[in-house]
């Protein structure tokens, strides 16, 4: 083995070299801390879910995980982060539904493929919204709400937590399933929509369950359905849109968290964690903490996801068509 | 529960010792970031937030509330000695503080801001516990004319702020409230001024312009002079002590600044920067001899000191009441709640009566620690700013960037502060006054997403702000404003056409 390198061996030697930490994976991954990409501040809804993972994830991988809070466009910024931090191959992320389905639409550009360049893990949990409206109002159930919509087009209104949010789609969806016409009140925060709904300022919108819970057990906001198919565990009592008030049965509109990784992952690391991932959503204890947080744990493998990505898209695609369009 | 029966609980929770020393630790460490120019509350609660897994929900929200008014008090220590607010709250301090250090009086100016920041806190934690279900509901009776109808005539208020050309004034405020339109416009999503930067979708970040324009800026400004000026004196407890001509003037601004600062501390957005700013303009407006401002008047540390601090204690009433987090900091807190199982709202002061209270209470304990630490101990301090400026002023600008740099991690930011820094020192040569261009940025957002909301909502009639009868009764206060200065302007017109001096 006392060959005298060659310019050619030299390139392969040298390409092997750059390649080895990809190999590398294999075998003992993860050799050093695990940095988890939130595109969400500390103390947030997306920041409080990853973390509720992470800290049994990390005795799991033995190796502490850092999470690297990186808030800004929607969660885009994150993903964004976790993309450029890629290299030592020891960047995964959250992700919520918006930059990975409808962000590329609503923003232009984001700067990453979620096809091409997302390789995504695990679906951790997902949410409904519901439909809330003030306390004070005389609509009793969703009936009540279509009828009143459907009596003067336009004059009643609803807020979102700005244009192509989960809340603004959501009801754009309602509104053309139910046939209806809602003037669209956009806002940052659901803090400030539940303000301006008990204000009398708006008449509806659609939210998290755990933004109107606390102020519907002080009576002052009512919750007239949740859009999962399903009845919600937090929310047990409220009755699902769908197959109500002329709604069609296979009415879903859920907003979801995700663990992703960048595309060039491999396969095994995915694999791991995939099965660790899942492993702590079965844990009784997770899934109560998520639930009251308003979070139903999911878990699948990363096919599911990849296919819920997919149908995502293309469902909110065609919402978004149609809020587009000319009227 | 009574209030008084309240207060009784509440000593219960906060003077337990596990929880006692969170409140000082908070307290303290608020003392420390503050009066570091760049590190400010954000920095520290974000850092402390891993923390509050391990201990009771009270003494995480005692500890991280202590670090939030804690900051207030410190964050004048910088503004006066050196120009340098440690937090964007202070940073109106710095136009009279500074001054009064200059003539040799920083001690009375840093005895003033801690007395204001104390009594002001005191009379906001009164205000907190009388008012807070009125001012809870008030929040809520507030619609989008309403906010939009009040922050015009803050803009209004505001616009005699600058000491120097009016022209320079308004081209400030403008740009002010131009930077204030960068990011993702909420009514129509559109992009404005973002040039393709995903980190400006959500517009600049207020820390990195307050820092640019006044910490960066002013440690430029300072490498020019900084031999000749030398470190800012040695400040004893004794030389704090004010003459009877300071404590004469003092009552009148800090009332009047803890009652603005405990209105819009109230109500969710709009926050202690701008009840800094707001009062300052009052005192201005209601003194006898306004040209004193930016001399080193005594009122012009006295009242914003007030109001950011009572702005600190009411802004939990909303956070608490509502769940409405009234800044960035807020919503962290409420964040180290949610950790617990806890959801602030309407029910909380019901279901969990010890956080609240125990609360309230430390406010108290939390403040009298901040008097103790803050005048006798003024000292250390004053000493950590003493350090000679060549490791001084790098030291600074490393504190920029880390406390820039943990509002949200973000790299860009950094260069927002340098690119802002080299346009604040450009500014300060030319005597424009980045006070007013921080105002307009911080008031823009607020005016032009409220007023175009309340037209979304009333279908475009413009009556909606007569209408709404608290629109109605800012509207025409701002008349009345605008016909104030108007004749008050009238003789010194004439006066200088006859003249005819240009």
């Amino acid at each position: 083995m006392t060959h005298i390198l060659t310019r050619r061996a030299t390139l392969i030697l040298t390409a092997a070299a750059l390649a080895a930490p990809a190999f590398a994976q294999e075998a003992d991954w993860p050799s050093a801390p695990v940095h988890v990409y939130v595109g969400f501040p500390a103390g947030s809804s997306p920041d409080l879910l990853a973390r509720i993972i992470t800290e049994p994830l990390a005795e799991r991988l033995g190796q502490p995980i850092v999470i690297e809070n990186k808030p800004g466009a929607g969660g885009v910024i994150g993903i964004q982060q976790m993309l450029a931090n890629a290299d030592d191959g020891h960047a995964i992320g959250t992700s919520i539904n918006g930059p990975l389905t409808t962000a590329a639409r609503m923003m232009g550009e984001t700067g990453f493929d979620p096809q091409a360049d997302i390789s995504p893990i695990a679906l951790i949990a997902t949410s409904p919204l519901v439909l809330a409206v003030s306390g004070e109002s005389e609509i009793a159930d969703l009936a009540g709400f279509v009828e009143a919509a459907k009596a003067e087009p336009g004059a009643m209104s609803f807020g979102s937590v700005g244009q192509g949010s989960g809340a603004h789609l959501t009801a754009e969806l309602f509104n053309s399933e139910a046939g209806i016409e809602m003037l669209h009140v956009p806002f940052t925060a659901y803090a400030e929509v539940t303000t301006s709904i008990m204000g009398g300022e708006i008449d509806s919108g659609f939210m998290a369950p755990s933004a109107a819970l606390p102020h519907v057990e002080a009576g002052n906001m009512k919750m007239l359905g949740v859009t999962s198919a399903e009845p919600f565990g937090q929310i047990p009592d409220v009755p699902v849109i769908a197959g109500n008030a002329g709604l069609p049965d296979d009415f879903k509109a859920e907003l979801w968290n995700a663990f992703i990784a960048p595309a060039d992952t491999d396969p095994a690391v995915i694999e791991r964690l995939n099965a660790e991932i899942n492993e702590i959503l079965q844990d009784e204890t997770v899934q109560q903490k998520l639930l009251d947080m308003g979070w139903q744990a999911a878990g699948g493998s990363a096919g599911d996801l990849t296919q819920r990505i997919a149908d995502d898209t293309e469902m909110w695609g065609a919402v978004i068509d149609t809020v587009e369009a000319p009227q | 529960m009574t209030a008084l029966e309240g207060i009784a609980y509440g000593f219960g929770v906060a003077l337990q010792p596990g929880v006692l020393i969170y409140c000082l630790l908070g307290v303290t460490l608020g003392t420390f970031i503050g009066v570091l120019p760049g590190i400010g509350a954000m920095a520290a609660i974000s850092l402390l937030l891993p923390i509050t897994y391990y201990i009771t929900p009270e003494a995480a929200l005692i500890m991280l509330a202590g670090v939030y008014y804690g900051a207030q008090y410190g964050g004048a220590v910088a503004s006066i000695l050196l120009r340098l607010p440690g937090t964007p709250q202070s940073a109106v301090t710095t136009l009279d503080g500074y001054p009064l250090a200059r003539q040799g009086r920083a001690g009375v100016a840093l005895f003033v801001s801690m007395i204001s920041s104390f009594v002001g806190s005191i009379l906001g934690i009164v205000v907190l516990v009388l008012l807070a279900g009125w001012l809870s509901r008030a929040a809520t009776a507030f619609g989008a004319a309403d906010y939009a109808a009040m922050m015009i005539l803050g803009l209004v208020a505001a616009a005699t702020i600058g000491s120097g050309s009016p022209v320079k004034s308004f081209a400030m405020v403008v740009l002010g409230l131009i930077l204030g339109c960068v990011g993702t416009d909420v009514n129509s999503g559109a992009q404005r001024f973002t040039f393709g930067q995903t980190e400006l979708l959500d517009g600049i970040n207020l820390v990195a312009l307050a820092m640019g324009l006044f910490g960066v800026a002013e440690v430029v400004g300072n490498i020019r002079d900084a031999e000749r000026q030398g470190s800012p004196e040695r400040v004893s407890f004794r030389q704090m002590m004010p003459g009877r001509d300071d404590l004469r003037r003092m009552p009148g601004p800090i009332l009047r600044g803890t009652g603005l600062g405990s209105f819009f501390g109230a109500l969710p957005g709009t926050g202690s920067t701008l009840s800094s700013f707001l009062s300052y303009a009052l005192e201005r407006r209601v003194a006898r001899r306004p040209e004193r401002f930016g001399q080193g008047a005594v009122e012009g540390v006295a009242a914003p000191e007030a109001a950011n601090n009572s702005a600190s204690i009411t802004a939990f009433v909303p956070t608490l009441t509502l769940g409405i987090p009234g800044d960035p900091i807020m919503a962290l807190m409420l964040g180290a709640l949610v950790i617990h199982g806890i959801q602030p709202g309407p029910m909380m002061l019901e279901a969990r009566p010890e956080m609240f209270w125990g609360l309230v209470v430390s406010f108290g304990i939390g403040n009298m620690l901040l008097l103790i630490l803050n005048l006798p101990l003024i000292g250390i301090w004053v000493s950590m700013l003493r350090i000679p400026f060549r490791y001084l002023y790098p030291a600074i600008l490393i504190f920029v960037c880390l406390g820039v740099y943990s509002v949200r991690g973000s790299a860009f930011d950094i260069g927002v502060v340098a690119v802002v820094g080299v346009a604040g020192y450009l500014m300060a040569l030319a005597r424009f006054s980045p006070a007013l261009l921080l105002l307009g940025f911080v008031l823009g957002p607020l005016i032009e997403t409220n007023l175009r909301r309340a037209l979304l909502i009333s279908r475009g009639d413009p009556l909606v702000f007569l209408e709404r009868p608290i629109a109605c009764g800012f509207v025409i206060a701002t008349a009345a404003l605008i016909a104030l200065s108007i004749w008050q302007a009238r003789p010194r017109l004439r006066r200088n056409t006859g003249e005819s001096d240009v």
